[in-house]
């Protein structure tokens, strides 16, 4: 195996929030008393990355992710923990390895509102010293890659979402980098730009070699990219592995698929198993992953089964599970 | 040099940016003759009466006045612009747009100190530097290459001292993001206007000792009409460079504090 990229140890961030209740009183109160919470935002996370990995960073809202991201690139300071990326801790944001990351926000622009994307990529050509030569060839092309070459000279203010997203990227890609961080990049964009701009990712990932972490909260993106993915959730790190995997470990549960001859078994079901679907005659149950042998036994001895299929949940339901319950039995 | 190469770069970029609106042009001309003619006609009426007040002739006070201007448009022409980007409620620091500056492999207070330009301030600068030198007319003969000398280094100092205050006050941003301290110290700048000699005593030792305004404007003027007494362009000097770097230890200490925004 290559050796690791990034590496992370015990991460800890907890953030001081100043907090009040609601209303006019405790608002001049805390003008005078000010009270602080403390927030724990990410909890005792490690893991490594190797060169050219394509890792997908779970977690619902709050959970942490961006906030470890900010962590590897340099803009926050952890509260205990080890991180090195490219060899570097990033918090002490040296220029030499500013040069070798990008970072990528959905919700955030590094474009320049008033004038074309071109006079930015410029700019930020000059910032990276990034050599002529080597500009007018990265820039052709990821314009072609990303297909806009008719964008490059429109002031940017009159852009869609998703023409705006494939500058941004051209912004972050410019100088090359060797790690990539993409938070939320395809945050709002209709279906197609959505896959085009995941197909846009895989082929660049494939050619440059560069490494990725993405966080998404669409799990297509996850599973059209992400060999790998990183769940955390409360600040913790739950699972980290293949994304096949995660329902495998993490699902408490199966679907078991019946399709029925005649009459409505649904009498004759064990207590631990509940419907998910019924419909003319084909049944979908959830059982605990631990019996499900002996309730598919059970099943095919009392029912009328004509087909009868286990499966893994689907990842979304698992993932919604986990979100939901907040942890999950392994 | 990559910094001169960057800043001519944020020049360019500016230029653009303000012909995309061109109405903006003559309101801020308009804006710039009324700043100035206001200022001229209140020392005119006050010369008119008097031939002298407390030492400061018509020319010598035109003089201040115009280095006032000047340095005020020098503020409006990249340092205002840039620091003031960072407070206020949709400042940089608010909204989590300042991860953009920190990203960058550039040294991060030139970054925010320089990285936007207001090239209409050129209209300002041209009727301010006008004004100096019309005061500098008026003193004719008296003008040595000395005394020349004198003056522009009291005018770096005096930038400097500008800059450095209005970095720390920028840098108090980072501790309160929503509130731009930089009004607090607009209201006393305004007192520069005037050489602090014609202030009362207590006065004058704060304007120019503690919140050096006075230091900004009448010593570049003093060193332009002889008066300057011996030491204070030293002085200056040596308040320059220590605000300079009191501002950047708190602007460094404020970076630690930032938190970015959430996701």
């Amino acid at each position: 195996m290559t050796a690791s990229q990034i590496v992370v140890k015990n991460l800890c961030k907890t953030y001081r929030v100043p907090e009040r209740e609601a209303g006019v009183g405790a608002a001049l109160k805390s003008l005078m008393h000010r009270v602080y919470r403390d927030v724990e935002a990410v909890r005792d996370v490690s893991f490594e990355i190797a060169r050219g990995e394509f890792v997908g960073f779970i977690g619902p809202n709050g959970a942490g992710k961006t906030t470890t991201l900010k962590v590897l690139s340099g803009l926050l300071h952890p509260t205990a923990g080890e991180v090195r990326v490219l060899g570097f801790t990033p918090w002490e944001r040296r220029h030499d390895y500013l040069r070798r990351i990008s970072m990528v926000l959905g919700n955030k622009s590094q474009m320049l509102w008033d004038i074309p994307p071109l006079d930015s990529f410029n700019v930020l050509g000059d910032i990276y010293h990034v050599p002529p030569a080597e500009f007018k060839r990265t820039l052709d092309e990821l314009v072609a890659l990303l297909d806009m070459e008719e964008l490059l000279t429109k002031p940017v203010r009159n852009f869609s979402l998703g023409e705006r997203m494939k500058c941004e990227l051209v912004a972050g890609l410019l100088h090359r980098p060797d790690v990539l961080f993409l938070d939320e990049p395809t945050l709002g964009l209709d279906v197609s730009m959505q896959a085009r701009l995941r197909r846009f990712f895989a082929e660049y990932n494939r050619r440059s070699g560069v490494t990725v972490i993405l966080t998404s909260h669409y799990m297509a993106d996850v599973t059209a990219l992400c060999p790998r993915v990183i769940l955390i959730h409360h600040g913790q790190l739950l699972y980290d592995g293949a994304l096949q995997g995660l329902a495998e470990k993490l699902a408490p549960f199966k679907l078991i698929r019946l399709a029925l001859s005649g009459a409505n078994g649904q009498a004759a079901l064990p207590p631990e198993a509940d419907v998910v679907e019924q419909e003319n005659g084909h049944l979908t149950l959830r059982v605990p992953r631990a019996t499900t042998p002996t309730i598919t036994a059970h099943l095919l001895n009392t029912l009328p089964v004509v087909d009868l299929s286990v499966e893994d949940p689907p990842i979304e339901a698992v993932i919604d599970q986990i979100y939901q319950e907040g942890k999950v039995e392994v | 040099m990559d910094y001169l190469k960057l800043i001519k770069r944020f020049i360019v970029i500016a230029f653009q940016d303000v012909l995309a609106y061109r109405m903006n042009f003559w309101i801020s001309l308009l804006y710039s003759v009324l700043n100035l003619g206001t200022g001229v006609l209140g020392i005119v009426v006050l010369f008119s009466q008097v031939e002298t007040l407390r030492g400061w002739t018509l020319a010598s006070t035109l003089a201040l006045l115009g280095v006032y201007l000047t340095l005020g448009a020098l503020r409006g022409l990249f340092i205002g612009p840039s620091l003031e980007a960072l407070a206020g409620m949709d400042g940089e620091v608010w909204t989590g747009q300042f991860d953009f500056t920190l990203l960058r492999p550039v040294d991060v207070q030139f970054l925010a100190s320089f990285r936007h330009w207001r090239p209409l301030a050129l209209l300002d600068l041209l009727l301010a530097l006008g004004v100096l030198g019309t005061g500098m007319a008026q003193m004719g003969q008296t003008l040595t290459p000395g005394r020349v000398l004198a003056f522009v280094v009291g005018m770096a100092a005096g930038l400097l001292i500008l800059y450095a205050i209005l970095l720390a006050f920028s840098a108090l941003v980072f501790w309160s993001p929503g509130f731009l301290f930089t009004w607090l110290f607009n209201a006393l700048l305004q007192m520069a206007r005037y050489p602090v000699g014609l202030y009362p005593g207590w006065l004058r030792l704060v304007l120019t000792w503690i919140v050096p305004v006075g230091v900004m404007t009448t010593i570049p003027a003093q060193a332009l009409s002889g008066d300057l007494p011996t030491g204070m362009l030293a002085g200056a000097v040596a308040l320059a460079l220590a605000f300079f770097a009191g501002a950047t230890a708190l602007f460094r200490t404020g970076l630690r504090r930032y938190a970015s925004a959430s996701s």
